[in-house]
C-alpha cells in the first residue's frame, strides 16, 4: 500500500486517511461517532450487527462503516435521513428480542445497547409478539451468562478464536435461533476468559464474582497496577463503600493493551477473605493473643534485639517479591541497619551458585510490546501461558506472524500457538540446552565446556540453534521453572553463552509483580540498592534456611506455600527464637511458627510502586482503607526501624521512600549480563523418580490463594501425583490410587493421576497447594509408596 | 367634604357593619372545618404519605433491587444492599428509608420499574425513639400488606396519566 493519503468527506468535514482503512477507524480517529456493536478495534471485522450503516454518495444502499474501505473523494454522511433511518431500523430489530430487564442486569448503566438505544431507539415498541428466551448455561465460576440478552455481535467468539487462542465460545443455529455457548457442555477455562465480560456490549456475559454487588453508577474508579505477574497490567479498581467491588483493565498499549488475565481480574476477592489478619497478634506462653500495635511492636523489637542485637548475622529477612518497591527498600535497609546482610526475595530459587556473577537486574531486556516483533524465541523452563498470560499473548502474536518459538521444559504445556517443545526430566533439560549450545558453538569454560563437549547434537538442537542464529531479533528466555531448577546457574550460563553465540539476547521472565523491583531495591544478600555488589555478602534464601538463624523477619510470605522447600523453612522457623511476620493473612502455616504477626495492608490498600518485567516503574495510591487495624507495610517497617534505633527511618510517606530509592536506582536499567562462562556441577540427577514442582497459576501468592471464585475454576486443581502411563506401569501404580509421596523424609498422601504431559522418570507434584505444604523442594528425588 | 363623610361613617358605625357582614356570611355559610380525627379531609390518589413496599398476588416481593430509587432520591434517604437469593433472583438484603431525610417528593415511586416502592395515603405516624425513623424492608412490606387494596386502587386510578 502506498503512503499517500486519500481525502474523504464525512458530514461535510474533510478527512485524510490511508487508502484501504475502514471508514469507522477514520471517523473514530476524527471523533465522529458512529454507533456499533460488533466492531471492536482489537478484533477482526465481522459486520454482522449492521448498526454502523452510513450513507455514501452514489451508493444506492447504506453501507456498514466497519467494513467499507475509504476511497478518494468518498462523501459520507452519518446523520442523513437515509443513514439515520437505517440505524433506527437496525436498533428496532435488535430490541425485538432483547429483554426489558435492565433493572436487574449488571450491565445496566454501562451498557452499549442502552447508550445507543437512547440515541437511536424509538420510545415505543411496535413489537407485541412473544420474545425469544434462551435457556441458562453455566460456563464456570467466573462468567455469569444470560444469553437471552445476547444481540449476536460475536465479539466473544472472535475473542476466543483470535486473542485467547482457544475457541471456547461459539455461535450455533441461524437467525432467531442463533445462540452463543460452549460447544460441549463445559466451562470456559482460558486464563484470559474474563475479557469477554468487557467485550460483551450487553449484559449477556457479566462477572460472576461481582454479580449484583453494585450498579455502575455507584462505583468509584481508581487507577492501579495488577499485583501478580511481572507484566504489571494497568487496571481500574472499582470501589464502593470502602470495598473493592471489581477490577477492570485500563488501556495501555505498551503493557497489557486492553486485556487482563483472570488472575489479575478476580484476585481482589482475596482481600475480603475471612483469613484477613485485622489485629496485631503475639504468641504468649504458646497462646495467640490479639494486642494493640504498641505492644506488638515492642514485643517484636525486643525479640529481634535479644536474638540478633549482638550478632547481626543471626537476623534473616525473607520477603515476597510481590511487596512494593518501598517495602522492599525499607526491609533491606532495616536488615542492613541491624548489621546483617541476610535478605533475599528469591524464595523459590534453590541454586544460588551464580551469585556475584549473576545478572545484576534480571528482566525481559526487551519491551513487552517488543515481544511481538521477535523472529525466534527459545524459552527454558517456562509455562508462560499460565505464569504470565499477557507475555504469552504477545508471544502468540509473534508466533502468528512467523516467529519460531521453542520450549525446553520439564513438562508438556498447553499452548495456544505453534511451538516446538522439548520435554525431559530436569537433569536432561540441562543436556538439551548444552546440546543447543554445542550446535551453536557457544564458548564456555570449565565444567560447562566439558558438559557441552559431551553433549550429543540432535537434529532438533541443530534446528533451534539455526533458528536463533538466523533471527534478526531472537531471544532466549528463562522462565519460572528454570529459576526453581536445581541447576539454575548452569541453565543461565548456558543460555547466556548461546545468546552470545547466536547474537540473540538473554531474557528472564520474572515471576512476581516486583521481582525486578526487588533487585533495584537491594533485597538481595549480595547486592544493595541499584544492584551494586556489597562488601559484606549475606546469606541467601537457601543458606538462611539450611543454617537456621535466631531471628527471622518475614514479609508477605507464607512458609508452607511461598518457599522452594516448605519443610526446610518450617524446620528453620521452628528452631528460631523470634519470628516476626508482616502478613495480610492469618494463615495456619504462619501461626504454627511465628511469634508476632503484624497485619499489613493488602493490594489496593497501600500506596507503592511496582517495577514490571521490562523495567517500567508504576506507582499507585492506596484506594481503600486497610481492613481492621492493618497498616501499610512500609509504615510498619518505618516504625520498626525507629524502635530499633536505626538511622534513616524518618520518611513521612511512601513517596519519601521512593524518592530516597530513586536517588540510588533511578538510572539503573535491566541488566541481563552474566559475567562467567562456567558453573558448578550438575545437581539434578536422572537416578530415581524426580519431582517436578511447578507453581499452579492460582496458587502463586497469598492473595490469589484466597480468591474464592478463582479457586473454584478448573485451572485450580487440587494437589495430586501425576505420572505418565509408562512410568505408572513401571512403578506399578494405578490411576486414582492414593499414594504416599516420600521426599527427604517428609510424607504426603495424594491421589494419582495419569498425565501424558509428564516425561518418564519424573513425577509432577505441584507446590504451593494444600497437601504439598509439608513436602520438600520443588525439584528432587521422591519415592512413591502405596497407602 | 371628606371630614363630613368620615363623620357620618363613624357615627353610624358603617365600617363595623361592613366587617360584621363578612362575619355573618361565614356564620351562616356551610362550614369546612373538619373535626379531625373524627372527620377526615378528602385525599387525592396522588397523595404522597408514608412509604410502602408491595408484593405480587402470589406473595412474592416486587422489589428487584435495581437501585433506581436510591439513585434518584434527592435527599439520599434510601440505602439498599443487594444479594442474590438462593433461587438466584436479585433481591434486596437491606432496604432502608430514613424518614428524617425524606422530603416526600415521590421520585422513588416514579422511578420504580415494578411499582414496588409507593407512597401511601398514610400520614399519621410518630416516632418515640431514635431509630424508628428508619423504615426497614420489613416495616415497608408490612405497610404495603396492610394498605394493598388502597394502593392498587390509587395506581389504577393514575394509570392513564402515566
Amino acid at each position: 500500500m502506498t503512503d499517500e493519503l486519500v481525502t474523504i468527506e464525512v458530514d461535510g468535514r474533510e478527512l485524510k486517511a490511508k487508502p484501504g482503512t475502514m471508514l469507522i477507524d477514520v471517523t473514530d480517529a476524527a471523533g465522529i461517532n458512529i454507533p456499533r456493536f460488533c466492531y471492536h478495534k482489537k478484533l477482526s471485522v465481522s459486520a454482522n450487527c449492521r448498526m454502523c450503516l452510513v450513507e455514501v454518495e452514489k451508493v444506492p444502499k447504506p453501507l456498514p462503516a466497519c467494513c467499507t474501505p475509504v476511497n478518494e473523494g468518498m462523501k459520507v454522511s452519518t446523520r442523513s435521513p437515509m443513514a439515520l433511518g437505517a440505524q433506527k431500523g437496525t436498533m428496532e430489530f435488535l430490541l425485538i428480542n432483547h429483554p426489558l430487564d435492565c433493572p436487574i442486569c449488571d450491565q445496566g448503566g454501562e451498557c452499549e445497547l442502552q447508550d445507543v438505544a437512547v440515541g437511536y431507539g424509538s420510545d415505543v415498541s411496535r413489537y407485541s409478539e412473544a420474545k425469544r428466551v434462551v435457556p441458562q448455561r453455566d460456563i464456570g465460576p467466573l462468567i455469569a451468562t444470560d444469553f437471552t440478552r445476547c444481540i449476536h455481535c460475536t465479539r466473544c467468539v472472535r475473542f476466543g478464536a483470535e486473542i485467547a487462542g482457544v475457541r471456547e465460545l461459539g455461535a450455533t443455529g441461524r437467525g432467531e435461533h442463533m445462540t452463543i455457548g460452549t460447544f460441549v457442555e463445559k466451562s470456559v477455562d482460558s486464563e484470559m476468559s474474563g475479557n469477554v465480560i468487557d467485550l460483551c456490549p450487553v449484559g449477556s456475559l457479566t462477572a460472576k464474582p461481582s454479580r449484583y454487588k453494585a450498579r455502575a453508577w455507584e462505583l468509584t474508579q481508581h487507577d492501579s497496577v495488577a499485583p501478580h505477574d511481572s507484566v504489571g497490567s494497568n487496571i481500574h479498581v472499582h470501589t464502593r463503600n470502602n470495598r473493592v467491588v471489581r477490577v477492570h483493565p485500563k488501556e495501555n498499549e505498551s503493557i497489557n493493551e486492553i486485556w487482563l488475565s483472570d488472575r489479575d481480574r478476580f484476585s481482589y476477592e482475596g482481600l475480603n477473605s475471612e483469613d484477613r489478619l485485622t489485629q496485631p497478634m503475639v504468641r504468649k506462653n504458646g497462646e495467640w493473643q490479639e494486642v494493640e500495635w504498641q505492644e506488638a511492636l515492642e514485643f517484636a523489637v525486643k525479640g529481634l534485639q535479644s536474638a540478633a542485637g549482638s550478632d547481626g548475622d543471626q537476623l534473616a529477612t525473607l520477603v515476597s517479591a510481590n511487596s512494593t518497591l518501598e517495602e522492599l527498600y525499607l526491609a533491606q535497609k532495616l536488615t542492613r541497619g541491624m548489621d546483617s546482610g541476610n535478605i533475599d526475595h528469591r524464595l523459590r530459587q534453590s541454586d544460588f551458585r551464580l551469585d556475584g556473577n549473576d545478572s545484576p537486574v534480571p528482566g525481559l531486556g526487551i519491551t513487552i510490546q517488543g515481544i511481538e516483533s521477535l523472529d525466534a524465541a527459545l524459552l527454558v523452563g517456562s509455562n508462560v501461558r499460565k505464569e504470565q498470560p499477557i507475555i504469552a499473548h504477545r508471544l502468540r502474536k509473534a508466533a502468528k506472524s512467523g516467529a519460531k518459538v521453542s520450549f525446553i521444559n520439564p513438562l508438556w504445556i498447553d499452548l495456544h500457538f505453534e511451538a516446538d517443545q522439548f520435554v525431559s526430566t530436569p537433569a536432561v533439560m540441562v543436556d538439551n540446552l548444552a546440546s543447543i549450545a554445542k550446535a551453536a558453538s557457544a564458548k564456555l569454560t570449565g565444567n560447562l565446556a566439558k558438559l557441552v563437549k559431551a553433549a550429543e547434537v540432535s537434529e532438533t538442537a541443530k534446528s533451534v540453534a539455526e533458528q536463533l542464529k538466523s533471527a534478526n531479533n531472537g531471544v532466549i528466555m528463562l522462565g519460572n521453572q528454570a529459576a526453581a531448577h536445581p541447576d539454575y546457574s548452569l541453565l543461565v550460563v548456558l543460555a547466556s553463552a548461546i545468546a552470545e553465540a547466536t547474537n540473540t539476547s538473554l531474557s528472564y521472565i520474572p515471576a512476581l509483580s516486583n521481582s525486578v523491583g526487588a533487585a533495584l531495591a537491594g533485597a538481595l544478600p549480595h547486592r544493595g540498592p541499584a544492584a551494586s555488589l556489597v562488601e559484606k555478602c549475606g546469606a541467601n534464601a537457601q543458606m538462611m534456611q539450611s543454617k537456621p538463624r535466631k531471628a527471622y523477619l518475614l514479609m508477605g510470605a507464607e512458609p508452607g506455600f511461598d518457599f522452594w522447600d516448605p519443610s526446610l523453612i518450617n524446620s528453620a522457623l521452628d528452631q528460631a527464637e523470634c519470628v516476626v511476620a508482616l502478613t495480610a493473612y492469618h494463615s495456619e502455616s504462619l501461626a504454627s511458627c511465628a511469634d508476632v504477626m503484624l497485619p499489613i495492608a493488602g493490594f489496593a490498600e497501600t500506596s507503592g510502586t511496582l517495577v514490571n518485567a521490562e523495567g517500567t516503574w508504576q506507582s499507585f495510591n492506596g484506594l481503600v482503607k486497610p481492613q481492621g487495624d492493618a497498616r501499610p507495610a512500609w509504615k510498619v517497617l518505618r516504625v520498626l526501624g525507629n524502635l530499633l534505633d536505626i538511622d534513616g527511618f524518618d520518611q513521612n510517606s511512601s513517596d519519601d521512600v521512593l524518592e530516597e530509592l530513586k536517588s540510588h536506582a533511578a538510572e539503573t536499567a535491566i541488566d541481563n549480563s552474566v559475567s562467567t562462562k562456567t558453573a558448578g556441577e550438575l545437581n539434578s540427577s536422572t537416578e530415581g523418580l524426580y519431582r517436578i514442582g511447578d507453581v499452579p497459576m492460582y496458587a502463586s501468592d497469598a492473595l490469589v490463594r484466597r480468591a474464592s471464585s478463582l479457586q473454584r475454576t478448573n485451572s485450580a486443581e487440587p494437589a495430586a501425583v501425576r505420572l505418565s502411563a509408562n512410568q505408572a506401569k513401571s512403578s506399578d501404580v494405578e490411576e486414582e490410587e492414593t499414594l504416599v509421596v516420600v521426599q527427604d523424609g517428609n510424607r504426603a498422601q495424594l491421589p494419582l493421576i495419569i498425565d501424558p504431559r509428564v516425561p518418564d522418570g519424573a513425577v509432577w507434584i505441584s507446590s504451593a497447594l494444600p497437601g504439598t505444604e509439608k513436602l520438600g523442594g520443588q525439584f528432587g528425588v521422591v519415592t512413591l509408596e502405596k497407602a | 367634604m371628606t371630614v363630613f363623610k368620615n363623620y357620618i361613617k363613624s357615627l353610624f358605625l358603617l365600617e363595623l357593619l361592613k366587617g360584621l357582614r363578612l362575619t355573618g356570611r361565614y356564620f351562616f355559610a356551610k362550614k369546612f372545618t373538619v373535626q379531625y380525627p373524627e372527620e377526615r379531609a378528602p385525599m387525592s390518589p396522588r397523595f404522597r404519605g408514608l412509604h410502602a413496599q408491595r408484593r405480587y398476588d402470589n406473595g412474592e416481593e416486587r422489589c428487584i433491587a435495581c437501585k433506581l430509587c436510591e439513585a434518584t432520591c434527592p435527599a439520599l434517604a434510601i440505602t439498599i444492599d443487594v444479594e442474590a437469593r438462593e433461587d438466584g433472583s436479585r433481591r434486596t438484603s437491606r432496604y432502608d428509608i430514613d424518614l428524617f431525610k425524606c422530603i416526600f417528593c415521590g421520585f422513588c415511586q416514579e422511578s420504580c420499574p415494578v411499582d414496588a416502592i409507593v407512597e401511601t395515603r398514610v400520614y399519621e405516624y410518630a416516632f418515640e425513639k431514635r431509630g424508628e425513623n428508619i423504615m426497614t424492608k420489613d416495616k415497608l412490606l408490612a405497610v404495603g400488606d396492610e394498605h394493598e387494596s388502597q394502593i392498587s386502587a390509587d395506581i389504577a386510578a393514575q394509570a392513564k396519566y402515566r
